[in-house]
């Protein structure tokens, strides 16, 4: 499941490609792919804004099943009992049989939405309510005994019967859930958009605790949890868009500490490892490695572009996606960059999306606040390539999608 | 030849280089309209050139990108090459040559990327000039304090005013988290309305001179904020 197992911990064991040899192969679908591949029995699984979930074997790249569903899919599968959990922006929740793709059984959430405000970022006419073109992923299920959780655009996390669809309960927040549910100790963790982050119990649907994050009425960017946490030994790790990292007590929902990174958002899912806890930030475009007791830095890397895309940690190689279209591989004990692969069409750089050094070419692109601009602005960015996708890193072998449509396999 | 001879020789030759130089200068004195190839994309420029007082000034047009009469910044012509720079966010460089069809062509730069840029001439040159800094009352000369907030927390904000001959200055500092010393490129005073823009950084102030307070706003970007600045004794 997305980031590795139902505490989103970001770890992968066994080998990882510390030097770059061949694109193994790579999967060509019909638009973006932001969703994250998952690896069950010689099989990747992921979704595409297409509409399609997809089955493709990890030896050859060739498909072994699509499904369509009627909407975007840029959420990351989960695959427990023979079965694919994901949901689509048509507002339904899907559970495929993993080896043919037949559908078991849809669920009807109350319907998807991005998050939405007045005067978001920025963008004029203040007064209009403007959805947030960076609200990208949807919410990634995690299934645990008998149930699978995920949240909604419609403000609520569900909790289903994973062999039937059956509502077990669901719990309301006050916006969006897009960020994904982690499950530690019996306990659901999860943010919302409407600045709170939940501890609920996973039988009951109870709520336990809720954590206050930043508010920012004025143009709502400094607010909301778009990252999906790390519950590791009883702390909760997770991003959050008014710029902190925040690492919470599991049990009683206390700050422990928090990094603070300037007005930066933190849309990665922090990936916790050997007493470290790594992630990145967006305009900053920062790659930090603090201490998890602590949050004292230990590496700090300037990178060239934004990066939502979630650092896969292997055994001696850690790597993100970047959103000019690079997937890096960096040095866990130091940071450095040991290889960088570009997706083809970030290389073609149309519109100029990018300076000469691949940095995003803000002044060219975002020229206007006014009407669609910005949104236009948005959508330009994400057709160079962009990689917001989790990487998977399996045998040997790194899985990672792009914007530009394709899924790629590096070794 | 004699010495009077090649004297009236080299005098001739300094005129005629002098005419030819001046028709060099007219051919590139004018608008100038072209497309910039970027990949996938063209980019419409409009360029104005003219000789003021001996020296060459200029302003660009990119319709669909908010460039509107900016100054041509480091204009350099000395024919048939002509070099500018834009003063903006974007950070432009033209590198230009007139060519035998009279034509200028080279390439538009623009943060480490390269295009082949063909402008042709299309009538005479209608330079814009940034707005200039006026005087300030006496009464509005020295330091100015005020605070806001922003994103949960407060920043505090001075402006210093001062005159020069040639229009008013301001030191204009933000201290948040950060110290910011923003550089500002223009202070007007209009009654009793004053402002004070950093272009570069996109923040202004704005406000009226009342009671012995600045009140109005503070914008950055596409937000604004009330700020009331009161005099520092």
């Amino acid at each position: 499941m997305f980031r590795g197992d139902a505490m989103h911990s970001g770890t992968y064991t066994g080998p990882a490609p510390r030097q770059f040899h061949r694109v193994k192969w790579k999967f060509p679908t019909g638009d973006r792919v932001i969703s994250s591949p998952v690896f069950k029995d010689n099989l990747i699984y992921f979704g595409g804004d297409d509409g399609n979930v997809y089955a493709v074997d990890t030896e050859t790249g060739h498909q072994i099943w699509k499904r369509a569903t009627n909407g975007p899919v840029p959420a990351t599968p989960a695959v427990a009992d023979g079965t694919v959990y994901i949901g689509s922006y048509d507002g339904k929740f899907y559970a495929f049989n993993a080896q043919t793709g037949a559908l078991k059984w849809k669920f009807s959430t109350d319907g998807e939405r991005r998050f939405e405000a007045k005067g978001l970022h920025g963008m004029q006419p203040k007064n209009q309510t403007i959805a947030d073109p960076f609200d990208i992923f949807l919410s990634s299920p995690v299934v645990a005994n008998g149930s699978v959780y995920f949240g909604s655009g419609d403000g609520n996390v569900y909790a289903l019967d994973s062999a039937t669809g059956d509502l077990r309960w669901k719990f309301k927040t006050g916006d969006v859930v897009h960020a994904s549910p982690a499950l530690g100790d019996g306990v659901l963790f999860f943010g919302s958009w409407d600045s709170y982050f939940y501890a609920v119990d996973a039988v009951t649907g109870k709520e336990k605790w809720r954590f206050h994050g930043g508010e920012d009425p004025m143009i709502h960017n400094q607010v909301g949890f778009q990252s999906s946490p790390a519950v590791v030994n009883g702390t909760v790790y997770t991003g959050c868009r008014d710029s902190n990292l925040y690492v919470l007590d599991a049990a009683t929902g206390k700050e422990k500490w928090r990094f603070f990174n300037d007005l930066s958002w933190v849309i990665t899912s922090p990936a916790v490892a050997d007493g470290k806890v790594f992630f990145a930030t967006s305009d900053s475009s920062l790659y930090h490695v603090v201490d998890a007791s602590s949050g004292k830095p230990i590496v700090r890397q300037q990178g060239k572009a934004y990066m939502f895309s979630s650092p896969a940690v292997g055994s001696d190689v850690v790597f993100i996606g970047v959103l000019n279209g690079t997937l890096e591989a960096r040095d866990p004990k130091t940071g450095d960059l040991l290889w960088d692969f570009k997706v083809e069409k970030s290389k073609q750089n149309n519109s100029w999306v990018l300076t000469g050094d691949r940095k995003f070419n803000v002044p060219f692109l975002f020229h206007s606040n006014w009407r669609e601009a910005p949104l236009v602005a948005t959508d330009q960015q994400s057709r160079i390539g962009g990689i917001y996708s989790s990487p998977l890193v399996v045998n040997g072998v790194v899985y990672f999608g792009s914007a530009d449509g394709f899924v790629y396999a590096l070794e | 030849m004699t010495a009077a001879g090649t004297l009236i020789r080299s005098i001739t030759i300094l005129i005629v280089a002098a005419a030819v130089h001046s028709r060099a200068e007219d051919a590139i004195s004018g608008r100038w309209e072209g497309t910039a190839r970027i990949p996938d994309d063209g980019l419409t420029v409009v360029v104005d050139l003219a000789q003021e007082n001996g020296r060459w000034v200029g302003s660009i047009i990119i319709p669909g990108f908010g460039v509107k009469g900016t100054p041509l910044t480091d204009v350099k012509v000395q024919p048939p090459d002509v070099n500018v720079a834009v003063k903006s966010p974007m950070g432009i460089q033209l590198k230009l040559r007139l060519d035998a069809n009279n034509k200028l062509a080279g390439n538009f730069e623009q943060a480490g990327n390269r295009a082949p840029l063909t402008l042709q001439k299309t009538g005479p040159p209608q330079v814009e000039y940034p707005p200039r800094s006026t005087a300030v009352a006496r009464e509005l000369e020295g330091e100015w304090k005020g605070d806001y907030e922003m994103f949960g927390y407060t920043r505090h904000v001075s402006i210093k005013f001062a005159n020069r001959p040639d229009g008013a200055t301001a030191d204009f500092v933000i201290v948040g988290r950060k110290h910011n010393v923003l550089p500002v490129d223009l202070v007007t005073q209009e009654g009793d309305l004053v402002t004070v823009d950093s272009r570069e950084m996109g923040f202004s102030f704005e406000g009226r001179l009342r009671d012995g307070k600045l009140t109005g706003a503070i914008r950055q970007a596409a937000m604004e904020t009330p700020l009331v600045l009161a005099r520092v004794k």
